[in-house]
């Protein structure tokens, strides 16, 4: 038990010099402490006392990977009704209270989680844990707020998918990539799901996956560990546990040729979206997927930037993510490309430059690069308290355990050209990956002919 | 020429916490020990050492911005901005960005209002190189036409791709440009198709000679950095630079706009309508700020606020709403931003207007007040919490000329605000629900009908090459 709390920091800051290649010792390690309750909830805490407030994250099992058809978009549904009441607390309470003790909160959905944050003053622990069990233990399902809440989910959906044409086009291509993985939903569900949730899908949806052996609570800040697990023991040990969840035993059979599509939208720039399949998270290769996706698109001395949007101007925008979610998922490319673009043209030039990595490699001065590039993205998370409840969170919940993150920027450093360009290989496979293009609609007026 | 050694010194004289050890408590912020040093030729650097993270972030600012530059010629203080990371001393446009994201830094120049900030961040053993850089970039940028040429295309069609997917994010600078019309913030920072267009060469080195003057400059480094070495090598690198040779101009300040009206800026097919409401508000040395603060966190600020009550948590017609005020060295906006379905636009926008006269008539308590106080003073010591957020803030605190007192002061404010005081903040700074500018962008032909009772309503597509509304009808 370290209890000098911060001394952690001064020694690596006196070590500064000392640190050459990239910086691959993250400190941290001895001072953070996990428990698990009887029930099964697990708590992880990391104590940093250089401001006064804390962040804490709930991590819920729970994401559009756990759906079925007329169901989807539940999981992200049921995020938003975990801040509207209580069998003991009126909707609307669970904000009231924690701002008027200095807390603030949010939440996200994902194809594989969902995550609750609350960020608040170290003196609002008490009643922070108080509500965050008592939505967990006494979820209200009133059937004015969900209709009400059902409102704000579509305003949501017309914000991000259908006022929107890279989320259009990108929910086109998720549901095109998949053809037996529930990562083919979208996380914010279909408009006929959406309309048409009833209770009892909510009531069993909670229950099943909302159970504490389900959960994993991460909170980093200005705290005491012993503290957090007696006030956590004292709110969220009388939950009782449930049955696992029933696991996704759906895997995505091996995609057998490209598909690809066209949808024509109401435009002024087309955009081109590529979908390859990926590896799950946890998969060993991941650092150099990642360090890979990093040479590919991370800033603007990456290949695609360079040569699309600089040398050859063909795209104005190029960016890119991989899923690392629990199943094997999706590699994604986004490209924006100028008014009248031939898009042939530009994906003829995406290929060449793909291909050219599969063939020959990415350069020493790539790869050193990107892992400097990940090292100082690193470092910057690791800056605020809430960039490490997330690392916290996001190696506990996938890769199995909080301590693989202090082993991370090794697992980057160690990565060789020959590992990066065997996954370019396997990846950056055309058979495997599904390809979207939204045009202009045919007989759009342009600009100029609408003035004149 | 050397440091002006009289210079040198902490703000304020307050009693600093040593870096490292808890330096916030509930009741406010104190600013972590640093040095301030003014050269010779009038650039400011302020260094602030903290070892937590081997990490060295940096903020350059420069007075001017985009109400620096001139009418019609929208976006020249961005392009010179983006052009800086275009090439400069010895390196090219390609060179520049290998140098700097080869050791994994960031560097980033962009135009605001009345700035062109510089920021960036480089592992503290890159930070030889990291002053380097900024050196090049600020005193020798190549402004090669070529890159001009391709960066200004490449901003045209930018402002297109977020025309088509992501309109609310577009709402403001419409806002602003129909709000200040005749007034430099009208003026869109990120430049418009039309006057991006016909910006020349010669634009560029002329903003650039008027305004890149080592008096106009303040340059704030955090982090793991050797201040004595940095001190010395900022007054070898930037020694040279010329100060000004003329004032910088005081911008006018905006008068608020009197009547209600509409610009309705038409998004055919959109199926949700995007809004914004707003008037000429408060500036930066806005005596009654925490009060104002205060006011704002209960009216559209937070979750709970009046505004987020009434148009989602009550009646499920909007993801969110929310309020702001932009505070300049002269006024800027007070706002209203949400969005709703197409057929309920004008019920969202009633509600809007609603809460603004509730607002106005007294809606709020003293228990809402204490609530208010206590997020805003739980919320503020997440905005001091990495060297980065200390080089933007005490970045602004030149700006405007602010003092340290503007964070250290804060919470006693805070604590010290009373309701009668926040009332008359109400009463003065918000605007009456019959005295905004209401810009809508959505599907003209649905929204005619339900918008014409707000007041006269101008028209533009989304399409036009400029935001502002008058452009067309010119």
């Amino acid at each position: 038990m370290n209890k000098n709390f911060g001394s952690h920091f001064l020694a690596v800051g006196s070590l500064t010099a000392a640190v050459e290649p990239a910086v691959s010792r993250v400190p941290g390690r001895e001072s953070v402490r996990a428990t698990t309750l009887a029930n099964g909830l697990k708590i992880i805490v990391w104590p940093v006392h250089d401001i006064p407030n804390v962040a804490l994250n709930n991590w819920v099992r729970a994401g559009s990977r756990n759906e079925a058809p007329g169901i989807t978009g539940l999981a992200h549904f049921f995020e938003h009704m975990m801040f509207n009441g209580t069998t003991r607390r009126q909707p609307g309470e669970f904000d009231r209270l924690m701002e008027a003790q200095g807390g603030a909160n949010n939440a996200f959905t994902s194809d594989d989680v969902t995550v609750y944050q609350d960020w608040f003053p170290r003196n609002a622990l008490e009643l922070v844990l108080d509500l965050e069990s008592d939505r967990v233990a006494n979820l209200a399902f009133v059937p004015t707020v969900i209709e009400s809440e059902r409102g704000v989910v579509y305003s949501e959906r017309r914000l991000r998918v259908e006022d929107n044409n890279q989320g259009m086009l990108s929910e086109q291509v998720q549901a095109t990539a998949f053809v037996a993985h529930p990562y083919r939903f979208p996380t914010i569900g279909w408009p006929a799901d959406i309309q048409s949730w009833r209770m009892e899908d909510l009531q069993k949806f909670f229950k099943t996956y909302y159970a504490p052996n389900n959960l994993t609570l991460v909170l980093a800040g200005d705290l005491v560990p012993e503290r957090v697990f007696e006030l956590a023991r004292r709110y969220f040990e009388a939950i009782p546990r449930q049955e696992p969840p029933v696991e996704v035993r759906t895997q995505e059979p091996e995609q057998l040729g490209e598909r690809q599509f066209v949808i024509r939208r109401k435009a002024q720039t087309p955009l081109l979206q590529y979908a390859y399949k990926a590896p799950a998270g946890a998969d060993a290769r991941g650092p150099a997927v990642n360090l890979l996706l990093s040479i590919l698109v991370d800033g603007d001395s990456s290949r695609l930037h360079r040569a699309l949007v600089e040398e050859k101007q063909l795209a104005i925008e190029v960016g890119g993510h991989w899923q690392e979610g629990f199943d094997p998922g999706l590699l994604w490319l986004f490209l924006t490309l100028p008014e009248g673009s031939e898009v042939n043209e530009v994906q003829s030039a995406v290929d060449a430059e793909l291909e050219g990595i599969a063939e020959h490699g990415v350069t020493d001065a790539e790869l050193a690069r990107a892992k400097n590039m990940t090292a100082a993205g690193f470092w910057k998370k690791l800056a605020t308290i809430d960039g490490k409840a997330q690392l916290l969170g996001e190696y506990e919940v996938f890769h199995g355990d909080w301590l693989k993150l202090f082993d991370a920027p090794a697992q980057v450093d160690r990565v060789t050209l020959a590992e990066v360009q065997a996954v370019a290989r396997e990846i950056l496979d055309k058979r495997r990956r599904t390809v979207g293009v939204l045009l202009p609609e045919e007989g759009d007026l342009t600009q100029e002919e609408e003035a004149a | 020429m050397s440091i002006a050694g009289g210079n040198v010194g902490s703000y304020g004289g307050s009693v600093i916490a040593p870096p490292g050890l808890v330096n916030a408590h509930v009741n406010g912020v104190n600013v972590p020990a640093h040095e301030r040093v003014v050269l010779a030729n009038g650039m400011t650097l302020i260094v602030m050492p903290r070892h937590d993270i081997p990490l060295v972030s940096f903020n350059a600012v420069l007075r001017g911005g985009e109400s620096a530059g001139a009418p019609g010629k929208s976006g020249v203080a961005s392009l010179v901005a983006g052009l800086l990371e275009k090439g400069a001393g010895k390196r090219d446009a390609f060179a520049f960005v290998d140098a700097v994201e080869g050791v994994g830094g960031t560097f980033n120049a962009a135009a605001g209002p009345e700035s062109i900030a510089v920021r960036g961040q480089f592992l503290a053993r890159d930070q030889r190189l990291m002053l380097e850089l900024l050196a090049d970039a600020l005193l020798r940028p190549r402004f090669k036409l070529e890159e001009l040429e391709n960066l200004r295309a490449r901003q045209i069609e930018l402002i297109k791709a977020a025309k088509d997917s992501d309109p609310a994010e577009l709402i403001g600078t419409y806002g602003r440009a129909y709000l200040f019309r005749g007034h430099p913030f009208a003026r869109p920072v990120i430049g418009s198709e039309a006057s991006l267009a016909g910006i020349t060469h010669r634009d560029i080195v002329d903003y650039y000679h008027a305004h890149f003057r080592a008096d106009q400059l303040t340059l704030v480094v955090a982090g793991d950095v050797d201040s004595a070495w940095l001190k010395r090598a900022v007054a070898k690198a930037f020694s040279d630079w010329p100060r000004s040779n003329r004032p910088m101009a005081t911008l006018p300040q905006p008068a608020r706009i009197r009547e209600r009206s509409v610009l309705l800026v038409d998004s055919p097919g959109s199926v949700q309508t995007y809004f914004w409401i707003g008037n000429v508000g408060v500036d930066r040395h806005y005596a009654d700020r925490a009060a104002l603060d205060l006011a704002n966190t209960l009216y559209g600020g937070r979750f709970t606020s009046i505004l987020n009550t009434e148009l989602r948590v009550k009646s499920g017609l909007s993801y969110g709403a929310r309020s702001g005020f932009t505070r300049g060295s002269v006024a800027g906006e007070f706002a209203i931003r949400s969005f709703a379905q197409t057929q309920d636009t004008g019920k969202a926008l009633d509600l809007a207007l609603q809460t603004l006269a509730q607002l106005k008539n007294g809606a709020v308590t003293a228990e809402m007040l204490d609530s208010a106080r206590a997020y805003v003073l739980g919320q503020y010591p997440l905005d001091f919490e990495t060297a980065m957020d200390w080089t933007v803030a005490l970045g602004e605190i030149e700006l405007y000329g602010l003092g340290s007192g503007y964070i250290e002061d804060y919470g006693a404010q805070l604590q010290s605000v009373t309701l009668p005081q926040m009332q008359s903040v109400i009463e003065t700074a918000f605007p009456p629900p019959d005295e905004v500018a209401i810009v809508l962008i959505g599907d003209a032909a649905e929204l005619r009908e339900q918008v014409g009772r707000y007041g006269p309503i101008t028209e533009m597509p989304l399409t036009h090459s400029d935001f502002d509304g008058n452009a067309r009808r010119a």
